[in-house]
C-alpha cells in the first residue's frame, strides 16, 4: 500500500490517536521515510498537539473583580 | 439541559462554597477560551455556578461532577454565543469583531519546546501565544481544539456534547490542528542533532 501526501495528511487524525489499521501505519512510516517535508509535517502536528497539551486548565484565579460579582450571584 | 448524574460514592458532600473554589475558575477558563472573551466567560461561569448550586442536592459525591460541569459549560457558551450573534445581527454589528483579543498579532520571537509532554513548563508568554493562535480560529474549530487538546476529551464525548457524529468531529479536529500548526510551526525551537 502506499500513500501521496495528501492521503497521509488526511490520516493524521486516526494516526495519532492510535485508531488505525497495521497496514495503513506501516503506509505512513514507508512514506515518511522517503519524503522529509512529510516527516516534518507530521512532527510539527504533533509538536502542536503536545504543547496545546500543556496548558493549563485553570491557570490563574479567577479576576478579582470576576470573584466578587460571582460570590455575590451564589450569595456566598 | 442534562440532569446532574448521582454519585453512589461515599465523598463529602458538595457546598456552593466548595463548589465555587474548586470549579469556578475551569469553568470561566473553558468558557473564555470557547468565548475569547472575560465578559462572556464571566456571564457563562455565574449561568453555570447557578445551575450547579440549584442541582447541588442530587449529588451524592464530586466524582461524577466534573464531566457533567464540562457539559453544561459547554452548552452554556453555545448559547451566550447564540445569544450575542443574533443581538450583534439586531445592532447591525459590522461583523468586525474586536473584542476578541486573538484578532490582535501574536507576540514575535517566542519560541515553543520541542520536549515530551511531560517535561513541558510553559512559559506565560508561550501560553500566550498558544492561547492567541487557539482565539483566532472560527469558532467551530476553536470549540473543537479546545475540547480535544485543551481538555482531553475523547471525540465520542465531543460529537455527544455537540450533536455532530464522530467523523464530523475528526474532520474538523484535524482542520482545526492544521491551522494551530501552520500558526505555531515557525515558534518551535530548532531540532538538536
Amino acid at each position: 500500500m502506499t500513500l501521496t501526501c495528501e492521503e497521509l495528511v488526511d490520516l493524521l487524525v486516526d494516526y495519532l490517536g492510535g485508531e488505525l489499521p497495521d497496514e495503513q501505519v506501516d503506509a505512513i512510516k514507508s512514506h515518511v521515510c522517503g519524503c522529509g517535508s512529510c516527516g516534518v509535517y507530521i512532527e510539527t502536528y504533533q509538536l502542536t498537539i503536545t504543547v496545546t497539551r500543556a496548558l493549563p486548565k485553570c491557570e490563574a484565579p479567577l479576576p478579582p473583580s470576576c470573584e466578587a460579582r460571582l460570590r455575590a450571584a451564589l450569595g456566598l | 439541559m442534562p440532569e446532574p448524574p448521582a454519585d453512589v460514592a461515599e465523598t463529602p458532600p458538595l457546598t456552593p462554597e466548595l463548589v465555587f473554589r474548586e470549579y469556578a475558575p475551569r469553568i470561566y477558563h473553558l468558557a473564555r477560551r470557547l468565548l475569547g472573551n472575560d465578559a462572556d466567560a464571566e456571564d457563562v461561569t455565574q449561568d453555570v455556578l447557578l445551575q450547579v448550586v440549584r442541582k447541588l442536592h442530587t449529588f451524592r459525591g464530586e466524582s461524577a461532577l466534573p464531566t457533567w460541569l464540562h457539559r453544561v459549560t459547554v452548552n452554556a457558551a453555545l448559547a451566550h454565543r447564540e445569544k450575542r450573534a443574533n443581538r450583534q445581527k439586531h445592532e447591525n454589528a459590522t461583523g468586525d469583531d474586536a473584542t476578541l483579543e486573538g484578532n490582535s498579532e501574536p507576540p514575535g520571537g517566542v519560541k515553543l519546546p520541542r520536549s515530551s509532554p511531560a517535561a513541558i513548563a510553559l512559559q506565560g508568554e508561550q501560553r500566550e501565544l498558544i492561547d492567541r493562535a487557539i482565539k483566532r480560529l472560527p469558532e467551530p474549530f476553536r470549540d473543537i481544539y479546545v475540547l480535544a487538546d485543551v481538555e482531553g476529551l475523547p471525540n465520542p464525548d465531543i460529537a455527544d456534547m455537540l450533536g455532530m457524529s464522530v467523523p464530523a468531529v475528526k474532520s474538523r479536529l484535524h482542520r482545526a490542528r492544521q491551522r494551530m500548526r501552520d500558526a505555531l510551526a515557525p515558534h518551535f525551537e530548532e531540532a538538536t542533532p
